[in-house]
């Protein structure tokens, strides 16, 4: 697999997309709203005097790069991978001489860079109407680039695990959407975690949600104290680990079963 | 003579299609001022049919048959020319005038698709409000003449395409339409439903005196229920009358088969003047002769030739129309 | 009459298509639980940090839920599945078979609109009321039959308002047949579920007079919390009944359209 094929593949790929850049873009914008209207909500309801320690600008500012975070991160693997071993196409992908994980990732290059030319106007506009405010330091930056690369595997992994559930069942869709909801309560997006009641907030902190979206946003916008960064890490790590190792388990397997039944 | 039922006068119909060149200069060009082409699909037709009759309506792809059954039933308007279907104006689209009109289109279906076929009926009886007396005779006539019984409570996604299509006809003959447009009825169907298909047509047509219009690639269906054709090509109507009167303006020829003594044959055959080879293999020949000499040329070839067998036929009407579709005079 | 037996063999034969597929059933039961579950944790969530955010206290911003729930579920049950039909992802614009619906005798606005219902969302519509009912109860107060009475003119307007965009943006697919008209309403919808005082006075602004989906909700919360004026209650009234009319307009102007330019 070398950088030139892949290269091509990406850039193909790419192209395709854009012809259907409404589509995706109606996509995008489908994506930007439950953030946007939580953006919103907190911002009228901090007010002048702020809420729970954010200001009316800390809240957009969380937001909005809550929204990029959440487009960068987000997996399109139940499409890329669950539907074409629906469909019968991973047969065709099996026989190529790259690995079939790299046509998801390459799809995923294609299509981020797709989604982001619609989402990054608009977060701009909101950033002008909005006014964020954020206490943005040097280091935050920096630590804030493996974060989201971490968070980036951490969210393809497992998407990619969940899909190979194709392989042995034909819908896994109320699993997909049972996790949609857990991402939306538990990753940032119906409040920062730090906002959410009790309960909630420890099993945001454990579950690997969090790992996926909001832990970035909270390294960039320095909300974290130095145990605090540490614990973050340390958590998405273990979660992308056994991310990786649930995805081998269940690919060997899935492809035992595959081959079995005659694909 | 009768009043036709269908008569279509000088009917056109041109499309304002966008022209959209390649590249992302142009794009942004068309957005700004865009160009567009005119297509004429159908330039002047005219012609009208009779109640009862059976007629084919025969083209290449992209002639204009579709576009014309599109007129005929009132999902186009036209641009130009005027028609009348059973006193009514298409387009218009009256109520009483879409219960006159039935369509059937090959590759689509109008079926519900999770549940039986005797259910969807039930929604067209109702949507057509034909009283339930008649919708349960006229449906079981049909059933019986396309013999379906067994696949009225099966789920429509469980059938055959074969199957598929005979619950179509039924589905567009139960409120009794008087004119009925099949748009390639037969496509991608086995050869032994497409005859059973025909019979029914053919069939039905007698019994309930119902207009049929039939646009068809397969020129079987065409040979065997229509006495009537309407050639249209590049959007005219270029032929109006028997298929059998087509072949022979066309093709003023004559086929002759041949099979050959192989132990004679020395591969070098003296053939008379005007005579064209059209295909030859071992011990076979076949060629084309004018339709006025082919008595003579016969008799020559066999003194000339060592036939074993000679038969003289008419060519094929595929090769026929396929002259015409790739551009042939008329 | 002719057209309420229609309608009934509408409602018995969705009800069979429905009934062909069991295993829907419990996964839509499931959804609507977790679409429930997910709306309820978000308001209480919000509340938990604050007591009132522009005058909008925990029950009757939970009252608006109710309501949102509430027409959602009637979008479902009838005017949702019809125009789906047509301008939806596999609709009959789409695969070619509108056709067959052009060529009945009967109104194709009307017959798009009531052909198909998804019984199933009568269940939403249950779990909507008990929304309602415990929003009411938790406000304390008992309604008078003005505020009932206001309440079903104003959810009726409602459905009116909806019934016109869905209508409206399913008519837009006749120019461009390729486009997700009604995912990009689904998006701006998804606006409803928060009273419009809770977004800035800009964004109010372009939900009352531009984009009136913030008519929907809002009203016949206000309505069932007694919050409501004459005036307001003649506007939406007005309003729904504008914008029917101008929706099927542009109904009639797109089925001419599709008749002049398809071939």
């Amino acid at each position: 697999m070398n950088l030139r094929s892949s290269w091509a593949l990406v850039k193909g790929l790419w192209l395709s997309w854009l012809q259907y850049r409404s589509f995706f873009f109606i996509l995008a914008f489908g994506w930007m709203i439950p953030p946007l209207i939580y953006m919103l909500v907190w911002y009228t309801a901090a007010g002048d005097q702020g809420l729970a320690g954010f200001t009316r600008g800390e809240f957009a500012a969380y937001y909005l790069v809550l929204i990029l975070v959440n487009q960068i991160t987000f997996a399109q693997t139940n499409w890329t991978v669950g539907d074409m071993i629906r469909t019968g196409q991973m047969n065709q992908i099996l026989l190529r001489p790259i690995h079939p994980i790299m046509d998801a990732v390459a799809a995923e290059f294609a299509g981020k860079l797709v989604y982001l030319i619609f989402d990054v106007p608009i977060v701009a506009l909101l950033a002008l109407l909005l006014q964020p405010q954020m206490d943005f330091q040097a280091l935050n930056g920096l630590l804030f680039i493996p974060a989201l690369l971490m968070a980036w595997a951490l969210r393809f992994f497992w998407g990619y695990w969940l899909a190979l559930l194709a392989f042995w069942a034909t819908r896994a869709d109320a699993l997909l959407t049972l996790q949609d909801t857990l991402m939306f309560l538990l990753a940032g997006q119906v409040a920062p975690v730090a906002l959410l009641p009790g309960a909630l907030q420890t099993a945001a902190i454990v579950l690997p949600f969090r790992s996926m979206v909001a832990f970035p946003v909270e390294v960039l916008t320095g909300r974290l104290n130095g145990t605090d960064l540490l614990t973050g890490f340390a958590i998405q790590a273990a979660w992308l680990a056994a991310a990786v190792i649930l995805y081998r388990l269940v690919w060997t397997r899935g492809l035992r079963h595959y081959a079995a039944i005659g694909g | 003579m009768e009043t036709p039922i269908i008569n279509v006068e000088q009917l056109s119909k041109t499309y304002r299609v966008p022209v959209r060149a390649a590249g992302l200069k142009a794009s942004l060009r068309s957005f700004i001022r865009p160009q567009y082409d005119d297509i004429a699909a159908l330039r002047d037709v005219t012609f009208s049919i009779q109640s009862g009759e059976m007629v084919g309506l025969i083209g290449p792809n992209g002639a204009g048959k579709t576009t014309t059954l599109k007129l005929l039933s009132g999902l186009l308007h036209p641009s130009h020319g005027s028609v009348e279907v059973a006193g009514f104006i298409p387009w218009e689209r009256r109520p009483a005038y879409l219960r006159t009109i039935s369509m059937v289109l090959g590759n689509k279906s109008q079926m519900l698709w999770d549940i039986p076929p005797a259910d969807s009926f039930r929604v067209l009886g109702e949507i057509y409000a034909v009283p339930q007396a008649e919708f349960h005779q006229t449906l079981d006539e049909l059933v019986d003449l396309l013999d379906m019984r067994e696949l009225l409570t099966k789920p429509v996604r469980n059938l055959s395409l074969g199957e598929r299509m005979k619950c179509e006809l039924t589905a567009s003959l139960l409120y009794r339409p008087r004119v009925l447009f099949l748009d390639e009825p037969t496509l991608g169907l086995d050869v032994s439903v497409q005859l059973r298909l025909r019979r029914f047509l053919a069939d039905y047509n007698r019994r309930s005196g119902v207009t049929v219009i039939l646009t068809s690639h397969y020129m079987a269906d065409v040979t065997a229920l229509c006495p009537r054709v309407l050639l249209i090509h590049h959007g005219r109507l270029l032929f109006d009358g028997e298929l059998a009167e087509l072949a022979r303006k066309m093709a003023p020829f004559k086929q002759i088969r041949l099979n050959l003594d192989t132990e004679k044959n020395n591969g070098d055959l003296p053939l008379p003047a005007g005579v064209d080879m059209v295909e030859r293999d071992s011990n076979s020949l076949t060629l084309r002769v004018p339709r006025a000499e082919s008595a003579g040329i016969t008799a020559r070839l066999l003194q000339t030739l060592p036939v074993v067998d000679l038969t003289v036929e008419d060519p094929p009407v595929e090769s026929v129309i396929d002259q015409v579709y790739s551009g042939g005079e008329l | 009459m002719r057209a309420l037996k229609l309608v009934g063999c509408f409602i018995r034969t969705s009800l069979q298509e429905e009934a062909a597929y069991r295993a829907n059933f419990w996964i839509s039961l499931f959804y609507s639980v977790l679409n429930l579950g997910s709306g309820v944790l978000g308001i209480v969530v919000l509340f938990g940090q604050v007591e009132s955010v522009q005058g909008w206290t925990l029950p009757s911003t939970l009252a608006l839920l109710g309501v949102y729930l509430c027409v959602t579920a009637l979008r479902g049950l009838f005017i949702g599945p019809g125009l789906d039909s047509l301008a939806g992802m596999d609709g009959e614009i789409w695969s070619g078979t509108f056709d067959f619906t052009l060529l009945r005798p009967v109104n194709t606005q009307l017959l798009v609109s009531v052909r198909k219902w998804r019984l199933f969302s009568l269940a939403d519509l249950l779990m909507a009321a008990a929304v309602l009912v415990t929003a009411v109860m938790m406000l304390g107060v008992t309604l008078t039959a003005w505020q009932v009475a206001a309440f079903i003119l104003t959810l009726l307007a409602a459905v009116l308002i909806l019934y016109a965009f869905l209508l409206a943006f399913a008519a837009l697919v006749f120019w461009s047949p390729g486009v997700m008209f009604t995912w990009v309403f689904d998006g701006l919808f998804q606006l409803a579920r928060y009273p419009m005082g809770m977004y800035p006075g800009w964004l109010q602004l372009v939900l009352t007079w531009v984009i009136p989906v913030g008519l929907i909700t809002t009203v016949p919360a206000q309505a069932l919390t007694g919050t409501i004026s004459w005036a307001a209650l003649a506007v939406s009234l007005g309003a729904a009944l504008i914008l029917v009319a101008a929706a099927s307009i542009l109904f009639r102007i797109g089925l001419r359209r599709y008749a002049s330019a398809s071939s």
